[in-house]
């Protein structure tokens, strides 16, 4: 039954610690099916299951191998590749906000949720009048942060949005970094940015047995 | 007025309110259970270690929205969660739950009252048990087929098939000690079991003990048996409609068998409420029936659940036949 | 004609596939209509080629040619890209990027922008040339034009069309300022796109009256042609992207050209999520607007709710009137269920421009036997070489046939006659072989007489029309000087051989000569120059091809049915194509479907006009309509095509079909009425739903359809005998400004000609800022503005406003004597 594991190209090219179980066919008729059926009741398997599963309880219960968070109350640090709200990022020499209007998230949008104003202004450049997002729309895909030409658009880590009405939106001055608050302005770590105590934050879950 | 019948009426209403308070605390302890067996904590916010959980639960199923679907059979569909309900109570009735005792003269009012250990001794306490929990039957029957919903229909139809199925399985499994005890008495069963833990019928009994309770596990369709309203296959079965308080009396129907099957696995199997020691027989029962509510959570977390066709296959092809050898070694040793 | 062109067809190869082409047509234009890609920036399908870009260049028969400027040839190979093109046009469009700003993400031409498109298309990915960068200040052209020439790269697309097409010559280069080419280059980079680098750093586009300033028509086409995002539109700049508006095709509902647009809508604003019209834009290639129809677009009617009070009111209405007042700016199916309700209810249709126009189009077929003239813009905008134009206020009533008038001689080497009692300095600057005639009003039957006389088949002259033109010459004996060259024998002696010789030489000879001259008096009677006849002559040199545009003034004459008759005539005996302009955007629909009616007494019902129970798109009557951008329905334009026209915009209130509805006359929607459009007047049962209204690749036109002429029967003969008309004093002209039409192109927000008195600049010295006069009683004190290409004494008073005012003060003529006070 062991057959060689054939890599495609996109497979790393050494050798992987798989291995095949011979498990074998089914017996599904008559005496060795009987015989299987008699074999596994006999054996035990089913209380191994019991076993396990009472063994958590005890550690659960008086050795502190609880894994739940308190959420209100404690929350864990979040990742920075995140997606939540969106925060609109301001230039930090000058403090004026980068977006330029160019429309490029307005256009990838795939739910359609991001509505723009844009105007030709006094100084003979293009503001942004308006800028909305609908998050009751919004599925937080990222393209918007990822088309932003200037870091304009990024996500942000305010993840609890429960609102009264179905639709929120969110207008430019919501999703702005507050002016005061220019010092402290988070630069987007980019795609595929890894949490800063990764390794530490990995615990053995229920699923590694 | 006659003491037994004031004891009687005392017992019906403490039957009906902790049985019913149980159902509530039942889900309490399951969900405490899972959760510990799943490494979480399981409720925890509303209450002490989240006890007021079952009253917050509570209100809200009394509080919910009654949805009686347009195309519905309005009365069958109403009908339905009583019958369920009604069944599992009115099963409990021929059981006994502890010794009879007698209220102290110093209580006003009902001081005195003989407090029977059971409400109705019908002298086929078993035979009107099983019998009353099959009725139960028609309770999901006929809530799937009422409600207008294919998912329904589908646990209608799984009701008929497991229940009827399983229904051959406990009768024909009980029907060995019943050959033992010679009476369909409860009582007589627990009478019959007072020597000690020797006494107890689940060593002269074992196979028909495992019979009973998986045919039980089945009955109350709890997991792996759980077919009749499996949310990955068939939304809620013939619950899908449901909601509120017509909901919460099947729930309350199904904790109540399962202290039924709980309670009748102690009393025909494991020596009933008699005293074990120094533990008095009150306390004894609590805890064999606490230790089978126990197992059925247990197993809930541990095991997966089966499919319809492999149901079908161990009722018919093994349980029912090992129950029938069952039946022909137990007569013979009778016999002999 | 169209025989001729069958004749010269030709087959050529481009890269291997057999395409059929015309002679003399351009191998790009073969291309394009034969499905293969040519890349080409700075050619325009109706103009001539700039050859500023240089990358249409192809190799044809082995040689590096242009494919704008080279005519296909019979045979011919062509190949649309080698290693050695494929490298000139990477290096063409390189130099296009050198020191173009790259913020794409802020300009509104980006997404649609050529130089992006081409600059992909060609695979720049890296840049090999360099040069320094010269301050370019962007600037303010006009109200609407907005030119950053940061962006610009040179193309001269606008100036061409605006020189080939439009005719305003107003813009122009200049030059840039920019620093020297590295001559170096000239023989390290490819030799066509070093050539277009020189060019383009030395100029860039300015006004070309060297004022900063265009002083044009404002029609807007140079924004619609450019390819980048240089030239834009000062209302719709940075106000959103291309691909964010919905583009709706539609017809413009202005005038009777009904040129095919594309309204551009999207949401108003975040808060507002009602559609708005953001801009028109065309199919520059294949038809022009002008600047009601580009600037021209919101006059929808944006607050109309249904009012069942006033609906309720409007049926008891329709139920007691006696008439309904409208104009022609409508469609043909509200023009067919109009002619309906005068059927069923007996009420009576009013509607003076239509009416003039129906009793002129109904001379002119007494007279010709058929219902439609037989001359098509499109055929003479290809081939004509000769246009006259008689009656018409040439740069207002109709942009399309002024473009055409304009085309014909900057691409056909035409000439053109504009006879007209105002003088334009525009029209006259069109051409060097243009002739302006400012006659005295009413003479169109002299210049119509003149027109039989000079060039009609004497053969098919009837002979009464003969005889009657041979009274007007006379023949008068004239000396004049000529130079003759004269032989003159000499006897030469050679001084080697000794030899005499006899030589003859020329020697020029002044003689007197005594010629018979034919003067016609046809001539006098409207006011030709002295040189007049001579000119034509000249103009005539080699031109095949006859064109001769009627109108507004002929319809409005007191003269009108013999003017008609006189078309009719020239139609049949010369080789002139001729076209007659319907006045306003829908008349000829409303003439061919409406039986109108005089004025008449009563209670009336005025739509979009004035009445005692107002129905109006404008949305100040008493019950909202739908204007033309917020309907569905067809439109009859001067090219006697059927075109539909569709809602740009959602409309709220009740259309003229639930009125009709609610009289039970109805049909479930307005559209249905289109098939139910006379048969008998040359329309079509067709259903809306299957009009195309799109242009394709080769230049044709699929929109709605095209109307039949039907026969009739020949009631008339003869035109009658010249009568004068003369008038005295200050004579008005009932005449609109260039981009007002009607009252919606005064509702729109960047159309800004007021209603004023239109003066020539000397008019406007006797008559100082504002002028007064009286309509019925009602005193009219208008601003008087300078149009300073008019010239004359007569003023123009516009009908956009006022109408029915003006239509009854003019009457039966578009000129009027009138009282002038000043102010």
């Amino acid at each position: 039954m062991h057959e060689e594991i054939i890599h495609t190209d996109n497979t790393p090219k050494e050798k992987q610690n798989y291995v095949m179980l011979k498990l074998g066919r089914t017996p599904a008729y008559g005496w060795p099916a009987f015989k299987q059926v008699a074999k596994r009741a006999v054996s035990g398997e089913l209380l191994v299951g019991l076993w396990i599963t009472l063994k958590e309880m005890v550690k659960t219960l008086f050795m502190g191998g609880k894994h739940t968070t308190m959420y209100p109350f404690e929350k864990m640090p979040i990742a920075p590749r995140y997606r939540a709200i969106h925060n609109m990022l301001r230039l930090l020499e000058s403090g004026h906000y980068r977006c330029i209007g160019c429309g490029l998230c307005e256009k990838i949008c795939i739910s359609n949720c991001i509505a723009m104003e844009t105007r030709y202004d006094e100084n003979q450049r293009k503001e942004v009048s308006e800028y909305t997002i609908n998050f009751g729309r919004c599925i937080y895909c990222g393209y918007c942060a990822e088309v932003c030409p200037e870091l304009a658009i990024v996500h942000g880590g305010r993840y609890e949005t429960a609102s009264e009405q179905r639709a929120s939106f969110s207008l430019f001055d919501d999703m702005l970094t507050p002016i005061d608050m220019l010092k402290q302005q988070q630069e987007f770590a980019g795609f595929g940015s890894v949490t800063p105590n990764a390794d530490a934050a990995i615990k053995k879950t229920p699923l590694a047995y | 007025m006659d003491a037994l019948v004031v004891g009687t009426i005392i017992k019906i209403v403490l039957v009906l309110l902790i049985v019913s308070a149980l159902a509530g605390f039942g889900t309490y302890i399951e969900r405490k259970v899972l959760a510990f067996m799943q490494r979480r904590l399981g409720p925890a916010h509303v209450g002490p270690f989240g006890l007021l959980q079952i009253a917050a639960d509570g209100i809200k199923l009394f509080t919910k929205e009654d949805i009686i679907p347009q195309h519905a059979n309005k009365f069958i569909f109403s009908l339905a969660p009583v019958i369920t309900a009604a069944t599992a109570f009115i099963a409990l009735s021929a059981v006994p739950l502890f010794p009879t005792f007698v209220i102290p003269e110093s209580l006003p009012l009902i001081g005195g009252a003989i407090v029977p250990s059971i409400i109705a001794d019908v002298n086929i306490g078993v035979l009107f048990v099983l019998g009353m929990m099959a009725a139960g039957l028609y309770g999901p029957l006929l809530a799937g087929m009422a409600q207008a919903n294919k998912w329904g229909i589908l646990g209608s139809a799984r009701t008929a098939v497991q229940f009827l199925s399983y229904e051959v399985v406990t009768g024909l499994s009980v029907l060995a000690p019943i050959m033992v005890v010679g009476s369909l008495s409860l009582l007589d069963f627990n009478n019959a079991q007072t020597g000690g833990v020797g006494s107890w019928l689940i060593w002269q009994q074992p196979i028909a003990f495992i019979l009973f309770l998986i045919a039980g596990f089945a009955e109350t369709n709890r997991t792996p048996f759980d077919l009749l309203e499996h949310e990955a296959e068939i939304i809620s079965g013939y619950v899908t409609e449901y909601s509120g308080l017509r909901w919460g009396m099947f729930f309350i129907g199904e904790y109540a068998n399962m202290f039924t099957i709980s309670i009748l696995a102690a009393v025909i199997f494991c020596g009933g409420y008699g005293d074990i020691g120094f533990v008095p027989g009150w306390l004894a029962l609590l805890l064999k029936v606490t230790f089978f509510f126990f197992l059925m959570l247990w197993v809930r977390a541990s095991w997966p659940h089966i499919r319809p066709d492999q149901l079908m296959w161990l009722c018919w092809k093994v349980l029912m036949p090992l129950a029938v050898i069952n039946i022909v070694i137990t007569g013979i040793v009778v016999m002999i | 004609m169209g025989d001729m062109m069958n004749d010269n067809k030709i087959t050529l190869k481009i890269d291997g596939k057999t395409c059929q082409a015309q002679e003399g047509e351009y191998i790009l234009n073969v291309a394009r209509a034969n499905g293969i890609f040519i890349p080409a920036i700075c050619y325009l399908t109706r103009c001539s080629p700039t050859l500023a870009c240089r990358i249409c260049l192809v190799e044809a028969d082995g040689k590096r040619v242009y494919s704008c400027n080279t005519k296909a040839k019979d045979g011919m190979e062509v190949t649309v890209s080698n290693q050695e093109i494929l490298e000139e046009r990477r290096a063409i469009m390189e130099v296009y990027d050198v020191n173009h700003p790259l913020q794409c993400g802020v300009c509104d031409q980006s997404g649609s922008c050529e130089l992006q498109n081409y600059t992909l298309e060609l695979g720049v990915d890296s840049q090999s040339y360099t040069i320094a960068d010269t301050a370019r200040e962007t600037a303010n052209w006009s109200s609407v034009l907005h030119y950053d020439p940061a962006l610009c790269i040179v193309c001269e697309r606008c100036v061409t069309v605006c020189k080939d097409m439009m005719g305003d010559n107003a813009l122009g280069t200049t030059p840039r300022g920019g620093s020297e080419l590295n001559k170096e280059l000239k023989d390290s980079m490819p030799k066509d796109a070093y050539a277009m680098w020189n060019k383009l750093q030395k100029s860039v586009i300015a006004p070309s009256n060297d004022t900063g300033s265009t002083n044009c028509s404002d029609c807007g086409e140079c924004i619609a042609v450019c390819p980048t995002g240089a030239l834009v539109s000062r209302d719709f700049e940075y106000t959103s992207n291309a691909w964010e508006l919905k583009r709706t095709p539609a017809t413009c509902a202005h005038c009777s050209s009904g040129c095919q647009i594309y309204y551009e809508t999207k949401p108003t604003s975040i808060s507002d999520r009602s559609e708005k019209i953001y801009r028109v834009t065309n199919e520059w290639n294949y038809v022009s607007l002008c600047g009601a129809g580009r600037f021209g677009y919101d006059f929808e009617n944006r607050t109309a709710v249904k009012n069942e009070e006033a609906f309720g009111n409007a049926i008891e209405a329709f139920k007691a009137a006696k008439a309904i007042r409208f104009n022609s700016v409508i469609t043909n199916e509200e023009a067919l269920m109009l002619q309906t309700l005068k059927e069923e209810l007996g009420v009576k249709l009013i509607n003076p421009d239509a009416k003039a126009f129906q009793e002129f189009l109904n001379s002119y077929s007494a007279a010709s036997g058929k219902t439609l003239w037989n001359g098509d813009y499109k055929e003479m905008m290809k081939n004509s070489d000769f246009i006259i134009s008689v009656g018409s206020a040439l740069r207002h009533d109709n942009p399309n046939v002024r473009y055409v008038f304009n085309n014909i001689q900057k691409m056909n080497k035409g000439a053109g006659l504009y006879f007209h009692p105002v003088g334009d300095s525009l029209i006259a600057g069109l051409g060097k072989n243009v002739a302006c005639i400012e006659h005295k009003v009413n003479r169109e039957e002299a210049v119509l007489y003149w027109i039989l006389d000079r060039f009609a088949n004497k053969d098919k002259l009837p002979a009464e029309i003969s005889e009657y033109l041979a009274s007007f010459h006379t023949k008068t004996a004239k000396t004049i000087s000529e130079t003759v060259m004269e032989d003159v024998k000499e006897t030469v002696v050679d001084d080697e051989s000794g030899e005499s010789k006899e030589v003859v030489k020329k020697i020029p000879k002044t003689i007197q000569k005594e010629i018979e001259v034919d003067s016609s008096a046809l001539l006098e009677a409207f006011d030709a120059p002295a040189d007049f006849e001579d000119l034509v002559e000249k103009f005539l040199a080699k031109k095949e091809s006859f064109a001769l545009v009627v109108g507004e003034d002929m319809y409005f004459h007191p003269q009108a049915d013999n003017l008609a008759k006189l078309v009719a005539l020239i139609e049949n005996t010369t080789e002139f194509k001729v076209s007659i302009v319907p006045p306003k955007t829908n008349s000829l629909g409303v003439a061919l479907i409406c039986d109108l009616d005089d004025d008449a007494s009563g209670y009336t019902i005025g739509y979009n006009e004035a009445g005692d129970f107002r129905l109006s798109a404008l949305g100040d009557g008493d019950l909202d309509m739908p204007a033309l951008n917020q309907q569905e329905g067809t439109l009859t334009n001067m090219h006697k095509k059927v075109v539909p026209t569709n809602a740009a915009l959602s409309y709220g209130g009740y259309e003229l079909n639930d009125i009709m509805n609610a009289l039970l006359l109805g049909k479930r929607l307005t559209i249905d009425w289109t098939k139910e459009l006379p048969s008998k007047k040359g329309f079509q049962a067709v259903e809306f739903d299957s009009l195309p209204n799109r242009y394709t690749n080769d230049g044709v036109e699929h929109r709605g359809y095209m109307l039949e002429s039907q026969k009739t029967k020949i009631t008339v003969s003869m035109p009658d005998k010249m009568t004068a008309n003369d008038m005295s004093g200050d004579i008005a002209y009932r005449c609109n400004p260039q981009r007002q039409f009607n009252e919606f192109t005064a509702k729109a927000h960047q159309i800004f000609e007021p209603f004023a008195l239109y003066v020539s600049p000397a008019k406007a010295e006797t008559l100082g800022k504002k002028a007064a006069f009286d309509i019925n009683g009602k005193e009219f004190v208008l601003d008087v503005v300078i149009d300073e290409k008019m010239s004359g004494e007569i003023v123009k008073l516009p009908d956009f406003k006022h109408s029915s005012e003006i239509y009854a003060f003019f009457g039966k003529n578009r000129f009027k004597p009138i009282t002038l006070r000043k102010v």
